[in-house]
């Protein structure tokens, strides 16, 4: 029985171990400055996550900065890619978003910069501020000082690139989007509401099951969309279409077919608009940038 | 009349999306704006050749047939046409990948050379041009796998019931990836080596 035992345990063991040769998990994005080796004390980190938010707020786009232990069995390329399409750091569609890893047992480190940013960030600068500024800083040991130099650097050639001005953050996030989102959900939020109305009208009649209707459609768009003008329009629409429209009310059954994909790929494509800290705003890469090592 | 052709239009909506219509069209377009991706950085890498080559005569007069050879392998990429239709033609993406792939090595021989010129390697120039150089075969990697994912969507796509049955009807073929015994030949590295460092470029 205790042989048993020690053999799950053993099992169970080699489970949970095993994971410890895949790739290193992404990082959660829990601020600006992302350290997992405490090489930062709280109080640079606050300094050079102000000076970064400063930044954003002065300028438009986004930096931050990484610090793991490890990447291996990936190369810090690969993973910096990773962490890039998972943090999406930058505006969307300026793709102005820069990272700075450090992988300090490796004793490597890379500057990922973003599309937009790729002209003014170019691979020989920020080879050279690798090179020239956070190597040798990291050499006599200077982990703290070498970051905020280099930070420092890339904020100054960013600034010699005309980007769009910045906006204010909750507009940028969420307004575009749910507009692109109501575009790509109209057709399915039309056809729904032919449905449901058309049922809806056959249980109340014409006039209230149309407003009824409306009502339900406003209230989903106001749900899916937190606005108020958007949900009013989408509902005085379903209303005029129900009540002008003639379609009859024999089709029951597809009201199943309505409630499946449409509404959740609406709401799944407006995810990331709800900002509590700090969260990337899109920003998209495409390997661009250096990588040292020192 | 009117009744009918609506509930027509609602059904041909869902009927389309529902047997995967849209899903096609929308990978096939992702497939062909992630090739435009890749050749675009392979001719990001075309166009750096030249430079490099040049910066290197000046030091290294001597690694004639290298240059050459770099310069060659370099006239053979621009002659492979890379239109987006190579993507559904997996002959013309193997002779694209073949030329390229050639390219690659004959610049990672030149690489291997380069160590031997101290002085070369601490100009400056050489040294943006070869980051440069690192910075564009790192996003050749990233071009290249977002393409091989996005053909993975789509093929998976025209293959799944019921999609499968779409694309049988509209014509919509897999397409072609980045095979695996290209991959093995591309990213062998040359065995020519003259000094115990490794070489700077993989």
């Amino acid at each position: 029985m205790r042989l048993v035992q020690a053999g799950l345990l053993a099992l169970l063991l080699f489970c949970c171990g095993a994971p410890a040769f895949a790739d290193v998990a992404v990082p959660a994005l829990t601020g600006r400055v992302v350290d997992q080796t405490g090489t930062l004390s709280s109080s640079e980190q606050a300094d050079l996550s102000r000076t970064l938010a400063d930044f954003e707020k002065r300028k438009g786009s986004q930096i931050a900065v990484l610090i793991v232990p490890t990447t291996q069995p990936e190369s810090i390329e690969q993973f910096s890619i990773r962490v890039a399409e998972a943090w999406k750091i930058g505006r969307q569609k300026v793709d102005d978003g820069a990272i700075l890893l450090v992988a300090k047992n490796d004793r490597k480190l890379r500057i990922e910069v973003g599309y937009g940013l790729e002209g003014a960030l170019t691979d020989a600068t920020t080879k050279r501020i690798i090179d020239e500024i956070i190597a040798p800083r990291f050499k006599s040991g200077d982990f703290a000082g070498g970051i905020t130099a280099g930070a420092e650097r890339m904020m100054k050639v960013i600034d010699g690139e005309p980007l769009p001005a910045p906006a204010a953050r909750s507009e940028w996030t969420s307004s575009p989007n749910m507009i692109e989102n109501l575009f790509d959900a109209a057709p399915f939020l039309l056809i729904g509401s032919l449905f449901v109305g058309g049922l809806l009208r056959a249980v109340f009649g014409r006039f209230i099951g149309s407003a009824v209707a409306a009502a339900v459609a406003s209230a989903a768009v106001w749900f899916l969309f937190a606005s108020f003008p958007l949900a009013f329009a989408a509902g005085l629409v379903a209303f005029v279409i129900l009540f002008i429209a003639d379609a009859s009310t024999s089709s029951g059954g597809s009201g199943g077919s309505y409630s499946g994909g449409s509404w959740s790929s609406g709401s799944s494509s407006s995810s990331s608009s709800s900002s509590g800290s700090f969260s990337g705003g899109g920003g998209s890469f495409g390997g661009g940038g250096a990588s040292g090592s020192w | 009349m009117r009744k009918f052709l609506t509930v027509l239009a609602a059904l041909a909506t869902l009927g389309l999306s529902g047997c995967g219509y849209n899903a096609i069209q929308t990978n096939d377009e992702q497939v062909k704006s992630a090739w435009s991706e890749v050749v675009n950085q392979y001719q990001r890498r075309a166009d750096l050749v030249p430079n490099l080559v040049n910066s290197v005569k000046g030091f290294a007069q001597q690694e004639k047939d290298v240059l050459l050879g770099v310069t060659n392998a370099r006239a053979k990429v621009g002659s492979v046409q890379a239109t987006p239709d190579v993507v559904n033609d997996p002959g013309a993406l193997q002779k694209f990948q073949a030329a390229q792939g050639e390219l690659s090595s004959a610049l990672s021989r030149l690489l291997v050379v380069t160590e031997n010129y101290p002085q070369l390697k601490s100009d400056a120039l050489f040294k943006d041009l070869m980051s440069q150089l690192e910075g564009t075969e790192n996003r050749i990697t990233v071009a290249r796998n977002r393409y091989i994912k996005s053909v993975q969507d789509y093929n998976v796509g025209v293959r799944t019931f019921p999609n499968n049955l779409t694309a049988m009807m509209f014509g919509y073929k897999e397409k072609a990836n980045f095979s695996v015994a290209n991959e093995g030949e591309i990213s062998t590295a040359p065995k020519v080596d003259f000094n115990p460092t490794p070489a700077p470029a993989k």
